[in-house]
């Protein structure tokens, strides 16, 4: 059940902490406390600002008065998408997302491809008995760089004796992404299609490999009365006991970033350190904005799929060059948005971005 | 007298290559090929076909498909009707064929590229090029076919003499449409959506002033310069020229690739490119999946080699 | 202006794999998605442009299976007053067969229009054909291409044909006319979901193809289906860098964009 939130604008007192918080403010024209204000007055809003946000919630986490500022932002986008005035980019993802239930457009039939990879079979939800489902997500079944985590996690996962299953081409993109820009229509008919196939198979609980999917799975379905978690959250405890052994060692300096998704808006910072800490010869090392003050990457909020004028620098350089900075020689995440978006500047600094599963494949 | 009426696409006092393809196919068949051409010096090789039928008309009344209708009517009572009537596949052909196919209720297959001689089918396109279909008119009787760039061109050859050609006069200009002007490409702002030939540009060029060097190239080559995310990132390049799913997505005739590595969201800015040529050190480049065409190597030695064969 | 705009639902193949089954008789799309032909798409949004700039109305037809009815809505959601349906079950290879379908059902049914947009061609038979045949059999002019309709006044359109090479041609059409509309003409509206469903509520009138198949005959025949010769990857060249280049060349060439 899709439940919009009233962002309560009228209770908002422009404290600015929203802004102070915002990863775009200050150096693009987008300015969320503003857009807030416009919306307490039913003003006009020029109509590429709203399409800035990367959905960190930073904003919607410190306002003292609960005004939900992500909230507006999406409702903003939500008139804009009615009204057809829609970044081109941004439709294509749409529509494909319509047609093929991901925002790539790739074929529905091989979204279970990267299952091939793997040297034992992974049964279908229906098949298993424990109904603990593996959340793929889009850009993970589809996208060569990223197709490496779902096949290393089903590896770890194998390997530690938990069963799972998983929907393979009957999975249709979460959505996270999709609400996100304000696609509400869209949104309502993936969760349907999903909710449809979890009740069908009797899905009692899921693994999330994104954190986005994660949030939208946990947050944005309603009650399914099912469990959902990242991958992290299972592995670390299996870890701790011993019941994933890890052996080799991985001796480099490693940083790690948390992703907005994982850390700031679900709370999960300690399991993705556990992890890293438990591998031997890994120097950990921390970035001076961590755990809940963590620098957004920008690749959320629809932002994979579309660009905005942009002169500035990025904060995924910004990121990188700090990591370069810090002496360390990889940075470490647990969400494949920000292995995307920090990939790039990374390579060309010389320095590597590993996802935490990556990682753990080394020292198995 | 059997022959096979071949139309001419001609534009602007040039007589098209793809011609050949049409001529290659009445050679195919070993069908006499009859060219219906409008008067004027084409510069044609006119050895290439077996009669010529010339008509006193301009160009663009000829190109007309409410004038060709009756410029075929002409010819057919002249002549008596042909086996086949061919155009190539562009932007006139297809009108006029859909046209006259229409008008004298004639079969007709379009985007031909193959033809099984024994069994008297045509191959044609389906589904994105994924599957052919073996098609043939279902009757007898004079049948309409246009064919693919590059299908036929290699059967076309010289009978050896010059051919004769006969002339179709009086040709009513048809009022209800009307040629008014040509339009050329705009050299203002540049929408890389539009071209027909893209030089993309990738991280592998190192350094924006390399740049210049490339934009030479492409001027000899009258391709667009385009380029990956990385490279409209750091600005080299302006926004409008990104190609990729944030940027836009291109589907020109030649897609010529420079030190771009494949990424997933580049890929899908252009694969249905109909020609994807890839230049890149690196063997192991994933575009080499998605090309046509390879080159493995250094992209600042392949500009320079191919800017030295183009200066002459 | 009056507009009718032909709209086809297709299957969006690009991305599939596809199985010939019955040793050639049936191409396998069961589990391919359908989606509204590109070509159509640009096609509804030109017709409601011009509506909503000199008013008039824009009339969507689909031929199809009753699952075409998806292409009706989202061309009510982009602005067309009414959607009909032609529902047939069959398969119409043959563009003679769908222009004379089509013509059969303008006239029987009296459809009024100044003009009739089709799309140059459709994603599935790339034919490219049906709309010229259905412009000669009405005895209206024709004009293919179109990129760009430079005005549109009550008696005749300006419109620019796309040619090779980034030329083009502005024409001059009388109406009564047929335009066949070229991809890129201009950009699309986003259709949301939440459009769609408001659609839903405009009712699209259905007429049984049945109604209309005088003359309507296949002149042209599927033998069998085939797969296109296997393309082993990248071509790679090779050989002294001059030569590979020289090889470049020659394929840029034949590819029609260098002379």
């Amino acid at each position: 059940m899709l439940t919009q939130a009233s962002p309560k604008a009228l209770v908002c007192i422009q404290c600015g902490k929203c802004t102070g918080s915002c990863p775009e403010s200050g150096k693009t024209l987008f300015n969320i406390r503003m857009l807030v204000r416009k919306k307490q007055f039913q003003a006009a809003v020029e109509e590429s600002l709203p399409w800035y946000c990367t959905s960190c919630g930073a904003c919607t986490i410190r306002c003292p008065r609960d005004v939900k500022p992500s909230e507006v932002i999406i409702e903003m986008r939500s008139a804009l998408i009615e009204n057809g005035s829609v970044p081109l980019a941004l439709q294509k993802a749409l529509e494909n997302t319509f047609v093929q239930k991901n925002p790539w457009g790739r074929s529905r039939n091989k979204r279970a491809a990267w299952a091939e990879k793997l040297d034992f079979e992974v049964p279908h939800i229906s098949a298993t008995e424990s109904k603990r489902l593996l959340f793929v997500c889009c850009i993970q079944a589809y996208d060569p760089r990223c197709m490496v985590i779902p096949v290393n996690v089903a590896n770890i996962l194998n390997k530690g004796g938990v069963e799972f299953g998983v929907l393979g081409e009957e999975e249709a993109c979460c959505g996270n992404e999709i609400r996100r820009v304000g696609e509400f229509g869209l949104f309502e008919e993936l969760q349907e299609e999903n909710i449809t196939n979890f009740k069908e198979y009797g899905v009692k609980e899921i693994i999330a490999l994104s954190p986005h999917c994660m949030n939208a799975l946990k947050k944005e379905y309603g009650d399914l009365g099912i469990k959902v978690v990242h991958y992290t959250e299972l592995l670390a405890p299996m870890i701790k006991e011993g019941s994933i052994a890890l052996k080799g060692s991985y001796n480099k300096k490693v940083i790690y970033h948390d992703p907005c998704f994982l850390g700031k808006q679900n709370g999960i910072f300690d399991e993705p350190r556990d992890i890293l800490k438990s591998v031997e010869g890994l120097d950990f090392l921390e970035f001076s904005r961590s755990r809940e003050n963590s620098m957004c990457c920008e690749g959320g909020g629809g932002r994979m799929f579309f660009e905005v004028e942009a002169t500035y620098q990025r904060n995924a350089e910004v990121r990188t060059q700090e990591a370069v900075d810090k002496g360390a020689e990889v940075i470490a995440t647990s969400c494949p948005f920000c292995v995307m978006t920090l990939e790039d500047p990374a390579t060309e600094k010389g320095i590597l971005v590993r996802e935490l599963s990556e990682i753990l494949t080394e020292v198995l | 007298m059997s022959y096979v009426l071949v139309v001419a696409e001609v534009r602007r006092g040039i007589f098209e290559e793809r011609n050949l393809d049409s001529i290659g196919l009445c050679a195919l068949l070993g069908k006499d090929a009859i060219l219906l051409i409008p008067e004027g010096d084409y510069g044609m090789n006119e050895q290439l076909v077996n009669g010529l039928v010339r008509v006193k008309t301009e160009e663009a009344l000829f190109l007309n498909p409410l004038n060709m209708v009756n410029i075929l009517e002409k010819v057919m009572a002249a002549r008596g009707k042909p086996d086949m009537i061919v155009f190539t596949n562009s932007a006139s052909g297809i009108e006029l064929a859909s046209y006259a196919a229409g008008h004298f209720n004639l079969p007709v297959i379009t985007d031909v590229n193959g033809y099984d001689k024994e069994r008297g089918i045509f191959f044609k396109s389906y589904y994105s090029d994924k599957i052919f279909g073996e098609f043939r008119p279902s009757g007898e009787g004079t049948f309409i076919i246009t064919v693919r760039s590059g299908s036929f061109k290699e059967n076309a050859a010289g009978k050896g003499s010059a051919p004769p050609a006969e002339a179709i006069e009086d040709v009513a200009a048809n009022a209800a449409r009307t040629f008014v002007e040509y339009v050329e490409e705009e050299k203002t702002d540049v929408d890389i959506t539009k071209a027909e030939f893209l030089l993309s540009l990738g991280r592998g060029i190192g350094n924006k002033d390399e740049i210049p060097d490339y934009e030479e190239l492409a001027g000899l080559l009258k391709a667009v310069i385009s380029g990956s995310r990385p490279v409209i990132d750091k600005l080299w390049l302006p926004k409008a020229r990104q190609v990729g799913t944030s940027g836009k997505t291109v589907k020109p005739k030649v897609y010529l690739a420079m030190g771009i590595s494949g990424a997933f969201q580049h890929i899908a800015g252009m694969k249905d490119s109909s020609c994807i040529i890839a230049v890149n050190k690196d063997p192991e480049a994933p575009i080499f999946q998605y090309a046509h065409y390879g080159i493995i190597a250094d992209i600042h030695k392949v500009r320079d080699a191919l800017k030295g064969i183009l200066k002459g | 202006m009056n507009l009718i705009v032909f709209t086809k639902r297709v299957p969006a193949t690009q991305e599939e794999e596809l199985r010939i089954t019955g040793e050639g008789k049936a191409v396998d799309l069961s589990k391919v998605p359908f989606k509204v032909n590109d070509w159509d798409n640009y096609s509804i949004e030109e017709a409601v442009r011009i509506v909503e700039k000199s008013g008039g109305a824009v009339t969507a037809v689909s031929i199809g299976d009753a699952e075409s009815d998806e292409v009706l809505r989202r061309s009510i959601a982009m602005g067309a007053k009414d959607g009909f349906l032609i529902e047939t079950g069959d398969v119409l290879h043959d563009p003679n067969a769908r222009a004379t379908l089509m013509q059969n059902f303008l006239k029987k049914e009296n459809v009024p229009f100044d003009a009739i947009f089709t799309g140059v061609q459709s994603e599935d038979d790339q034919f490219g054909a049906v709309g010229g045949i259905l412009a000669a059999k009405l005895g209206l002019p024709f004009v293919s291409m179109v990129i760009g309709i430079d005005a549109t006044e009550s008696d005749h359109l300006i419109v620019r044909r796309e040619l090779e090479g980034g030329l083009q041609e502005r024409v001059k059409v009388m109406l009564p006319c047929v335009v066949s509309i070229q991809t890129g003409i201009n950009e699309p509206r986003y259709v949301s979901i939440m459009g769609v469903r408001k659609a839903s509520k405009v009712e699209r009138k259905v007429f049984k193809a049945a109604g209309y198949q005088e003359n309507v005959v296949n002149k042209i025949e599927v033998v069998k289906w085939v797969y296109p010769p296997k393309k082993a990857g990248a071509t790679i060249l090779s050989g002294e860098l001059d030569g590979m280049c020289k090889e470049l060349l020659g394929i840029l060439k034949e590819k029609g964009v260098y002379q």
